[in-house]
C-alpha cells in the first residue's frame, strides 16, 4: 500500500514506472501526447516508451525527425497552444542542440507574454554515466538547466519518484526537465498503482540519521545510502537526503537536517565545479544553519574532466561509495 | 586605549570578591606585577598584582562584592587623556549592596560608556567551527577559555559542551585561579603566596608533573596563615629545566627555601615534593615547626612508572585524563574540565620535556632512585605522614618504613593526592595543629 494514496504497490522497474505514467497520463488526458526520436515502434534509445504507440497509436506517440531542435520547438509551440507533451531525448547530451527552444523559448514565453500563454512541456534526459558510451553521451548537465529561471529541474533516484514526478510535471503549468539516470533503467522498487503524483521542490529524507547530512541526488542517493550501511556498522550515523529537485530546491529539508548534524556532505554526479554541491553549500552558508556547521562542508562531484570511455576510470571521474565513505569517516572523525 | 583590571578568579567556587585596600592610589603610576589590591573571597584573602604598567584610573570602591571578570580598575599610559570617568555614586556606603551578588550592570562597575565592557573581538582570532561559536554565545562562555580537539586546535561544539558541563566547581585545578603577588623570589624557582593572615607560614612544596595549584583545595583548610608555594624546576611557572639529580634538585629547593628568609615555617610536601620537604627538614631542622608528608616519594624503590611515563608523555587531554584518573581513589573526581586545565596547564612542550627529562633522572626504569629512608629516622620536629590506602602511583606500605616519633594517618579510599580528594577531613586532621 501507498501510505499517501492508499493504492496497492508493486514492484516494477524504473523505466516501467515512467512508462506507467506516461500510459496513465494518456489514458486519462487527451491533450497528452509523447514525442522523440525512435519512441514509436523502436520503443525508445532506453525501451522507455516500449509498446504504447500500439496503444495509442502514432497520433499519440510521434516519432520526430533526427533534430533535437525541431522537435523541442514543435513540443514547446504544441504547449502553448493546448497540449501536454512529454519530449524524450535520446541523450541528455542532446539537449545542448535544443537549448534555443528550452532556455529562450519554454523558460520565457509565459514572462515575456505578461503571463498570458505558459508552457506546459515536459522533457525527458536520460543522463549520466555508467553506461561506457563516452564523453558525448554520459554528462549530467542538470545544472545548466537549474541556472535558468522559468525551468524546474528534477532527478527522481527511485521508481516510485520517477513515475510521481512525472505525473506531477504534467500537472506543472510551466516546462519540467526530468532527469532519469540510465543506470536506474532497471532498478526495481515498490510503485504504487494508479495516479498518484510526488511532490516537485520537496526532497526525501531517505535515511534519518544524526552524525551527519548527505545531500545526494538521483544514482548518488543509492551510493549514499550504500555508505551510510557501512558508516552504520562503524559507529556513525548518517542522514541520507534525496534532494529530487534541482529546482526549485527544498531549502526547509536541507537546512533542518545540517541544523541536527552539523555536518554536511554534498554528493552529485555532474561536474563538482558551479554544480549543485556549490548551490547547497552556499544555500546552508547563507542561512542560520551556518552557526550549526561543526566542520567545513564536503562536495563530492564529477571531476574536471570529460567522461572517459575506459570504464575504469569513467568510474574514476564520478564520486563512488568510497568517495563517500572516506569523506563521511573524514568528517565524522573530526579530521577536517 | 585603557588596559582593564578584573576582579580575578582565585578561588574555586568564588563567585565574586570584595576589595579590602587598594596599594595604589587613583592615578597613581604602578608597574605591572606589583601589589595593585587585597581581595577577601568566602575562603580566603589575598593581594593581586598588577597586570600591567600604567596610571590607575576609576578604581572600584573598597569594599564592595564585585562579581569576577567585572573591571575593577582602568590602567592608562602617561599622557593618555582619561574620558569619561566612571560614576562611582554612592556603592561603597551602599549596605544593601555588599551582601548579595550584584548584576553586573552597566554603570555599576565602571564601564566606560564609549567602550565595550570587554574588549571586542577578544575570540577573533580563535578557530572555532560556526557550531562552537554559537554554542559558546549560548552558554556566554569565552572561546579563548578552551582548547579545541579539531584540526590545528580548532574549538568544535563538542568542546563547547564539555567545557560548559564541567563548570561544577569540583576538583577544578583553576589555572585561571592565578596566584596572586609573588613577593619573594627564590633563585628563580617562582613562588607564590596567598593568605596574609598572623600564623606561621606554610610552605608548600608540590609533587612531580604538578605545579603549585594542586595545593588550591587544600589551602582553605591551612588556617589563618600564610602560605608560599615553591614551582619544582620544570614546573608550573619555574624555569623549564630539569636538574642533573635529586641532591641537585633538593639543593635547589633548599635554596628556595633559604631566600624565603623565614625565621620558621611549617612544611608540606607532596610525592615528589614530600621527598624534598624531607631533605629540606634534614638539613635545617630548627627552621622548620613542623613536617607533613603526603604521599611522599624517597621512602622505597617502587613507583607506578607507567603513570609517571603517561603523563609525562601526554600532550593532550585524551591521553592525560586516564593517567590522572589513576591519580586518586574515586575517578570521578576527575572532571573533563579539571583535564582539560591540567592539559592547559602542561601545553608547553618545553615544560613536558624537562619533566620527562626529570622523570629518567629521579625514577629510572619506573624506580625511585633517591632513599630518603635515614632522614626520616632523624627527625625532631613534629612530623606526620599522610596517605591514601587507595595510592596506586606509590605504595602506602612505605609509610611503615617511618621511625621515631612521626604520625601515621592512612585513609581508606584515597589515592595519591589526598590533599586534594578530601580537603576538608585533611584540614580537620592537621589545619589546627601546624
Amino acid at each position: 500500500m501507498n501510505a499517501q494514496t492508499g493504492a496497492a504497490a508493486r514492484e516494477l522497474s524504473y523505466a516501467e514506472a515512467i512508462r506507467e505514467a506516461m500510459d496513465i497520463a494518456l489514458a486519462t488526458d487527451e491533450r497528452v501526447v509523447l514525442m522523440g526520436e525512435d519512441i514509436g515502434v523502436y520503443g525508445g534509445a532506453f525501451q522507455v516508451t516500449g509498446n504504447l504507440v500500439e496503444k495509442y497509436g502514432t497520433d499519440r506517440v510521434i516519432d520526430t525527425p533526427i533534430s533535437e531542435l525541431g522537435g523541442a520547438g514543435v513540443a514547446v509551440g504544441a504547449a502553448m497552444t493546448g497540449l501536454r507533451p512529454i519530449f524524450e531525448f535520446q541523450f541528455s547530451d542532446f539537449a545542448t542542440l535544443a537549448m534555443e527552444q528550452i532556455v529562450n523559448q519554454a523558460a520565457k514565453v509565459r514572462y515575456m507574454l505578461g503571463g498570458a500563454v505558459s508552457v506546459p512541456v515536459v522533457m525527458r534526459f536520460p543522463a549520466g554515466s555508467g553506461t561506457g558510451a563516452a564523453a558525448q553521451h554520459s554528462q549530467s548537465l542538470e545544472a545548466w538547466f537549474g541556472h535558468v529561471p522559468g525551468l524546474k529541474v528534477v532527478q527522481p533516484a527511485t521508481p516510485e519518484d520517477a513515475k510521481g514526478l512525472l505525473l506531477a510535471a504534467l500537472d506543472d503549468p510551466d516546462p519540467v526537465m526530468i532527469f532519469e539516470h540510465k543506470i536506474l533503467y532497471k532498478m526495481k522498487g515498490m510503485v504504487p498503482e494508479g495516479h498518484y503524483t510526488t511532490p516537485i521542490g520537496k526532497a526525501a529524507v531517505r535515511r534519518e540519521g544524526t552524525d551527519l547530512t548527505i545531500v545526494s541526488t538521483s544514482i548518488m542517493m543509492h551510493k549514499a545510502l550504500d555508505a551510510a550501511q557501512t558508516l552504520a556498522e562503524e559507529g556513525i550515523d548518517p542522514e541520507v537526503i534525496d534532494l529530487r529537485t534541482v529546482r526549485p530546491m527544498d531549502r526547509d529539508t536541507v537546512l533542518a537536517s545540517v541544523r541536527k548534524t552539523g555536518r554536511l556532505i554534498c554528493v552529485y554526479e555532474g561536474v563538482k565545479t558551479l554544480g549543485i554541491g556549490a548551490e547547497v553549500s552556499a544555500m546552508v552558508a547563507e542561512s542560520d544553519a551556518f552557526d550549526f556547521l561543526d566542520a567545513p562542508i564536503i562536495r563530492l562531484g564529477g571531476a574536471e574532466s570529460p567522461i572517459p570511455y575506459n570504464p575504469e576510470l569513467e568510474k574514476a571521474v564520478v564520486p563512488q561509495v568510497p568517495d563517500i565513505l572516506e569523506a563521511a569517516r573524514s568528517l565524522a572523525k573530526g579530521m577536517i | 586605549m585603557p588596559t582593564e583590571v578584573i576582579m580575578p578568579k582565585v578561588d574555586m567556587d568564588m563567585a565574586s570578591g570584595k576589595i579590602t585596600t587598594w596599594h595604589v592610589g587613583e592615578g597613581e603610576a604602578v608597574e605591572k606585577g606589583d601589589p595593585l589590591f587585597d581581595i577577601e573571597t568566602d575562603k580566603a584573602a589575598m593581594e593581586v598584582e598588577s597586570p600591567g604598567s600604567g596610571i590607575l584610573h576609576h578604581r572600584a570602591a573598597e569594599g564592595r562584592d564585585i562579581p569576577i571578570g567585572m573591571p575593577v580598575a582602568w590602567l592608562y599610559d602617561k599622557g593618555e587623556s582619561v574620558s569619561t570617568p566612571p560614576e562611582s555614586g554612592a556603592h561603597p556606603e551602599d549596605p544593601a549592596r555588599t551582601d548579595a551578588i550584584p548584576e553586573p550592570v552597566a554603570g555599576d562597575v565602571f564601564l566606560h560608556k564609549d567602550e565595550p565592557p570587554v574588549a571586542p573581538g577578544a575570540d577573533d582570532k580563535v578557530r572555532a567551527t560556526p557550531r562552537a561559536r554559537r554554542l559558546a554565545r549560548d552558554h556566554g562562555i569565552a572561546l579563548g577559555d578552551m582548547t579545541g580537539s579539531g584540526p590545528r586546535g580548532r574549538i568544535q561544539a563538542a568542546n563547547v559542551e564539555a567545557f560548559a558541563d564541567g563548570r561544577a566547581p569540583l576538583g577544578e585545578p583553576s589555572v585561571a585561579a592565578a596566584p596572586a603577588s609573588f613577593h619573594p623570589q627564590a633563585g628563580d624557582l617562582k613562588v607564590s603566596r596567598r593568605g596574609s593572615g598572623s600564623g606561621v607560614p606554610a610552605v608548600l612544596i608540590h609533587g612531580f608533573a604538578s605545579d603549585s595549584h594542586s595545593w588550591a583545595a587544600f589551602e582553605p583548610h591551612l588556617g589563618n596563615r600564610p602560605l608560599i608555594r615553591i614551582d619544582l624546576p620544570g614546573h608550573g611557572k619555574s624555569p623549564r629545566r630539569a636538574p642533573a639529580s635529586f641532591t641537585a634538585l633538593a639543593s635547589e629547593l633548599r635554596q628556595a627555601f633559604d631566600q624565603l628568609g623565614l625565621e620558621r615555617a611549617h612544611l608540606l610536601g607532596h610525592s615528589l615534593g614530600g621527598a624534598l620537604a624531607l631533605a629540606i627538614a634534614d638539613t635545617r631542622p630548627r627552621k622548620i615547626a613542623s613536617l607533613t608528608l603526603l604521599s611522599p616519594a624517597g621512602l622505597g624503590p617502587e613507583i607506578n612508572g607507567e603513570a609517571i611515563a603517561g603523563i609525562c608523555r601526554a600532550n593532550r587531554a585524551e591521553s592525560l585524563g586516564p593517567w590522572l584518573k589513576r591519580l586518586v581513589g574515586d575517578p570521578d573526581l576527575i572532571t573533563d574540565r579539571y583535564i582539560r586545565t591540567a592539559m592547559k596547564g602542561r601545553a608547553d612542550p618545553d615544560l613536558r620535556a624537562a619533566q620527562t627529562a626529570m622523570s629518567d633522572v629521579l625514577f629510572p626504569d619506573g624506580t625511585q632512585a633517591f632513599d630518603l629512608t635515614p632522614a626520616l629516622g632523624r627527625l625532631a620536629m613534629p612530623s606526620r605522614i599522610i596517605w591514601g590506602k587507595s595510592d596506586t602511583i606509590i605504595p602506602w606500605r612505605h609509610a611503615l618504613r617511618a621511625k621515631g616519633q612521626t604520625a601515621l594517618h592512612l585513609y581508606q579510599g584515597l589515592g595519591h593526592t589526598p590533599q586534594f580528594e578530601a580537603p576538608e577531613e585533611l584540614g580537620k586532621l592537621i589545619g589546627d595543629s601546624l
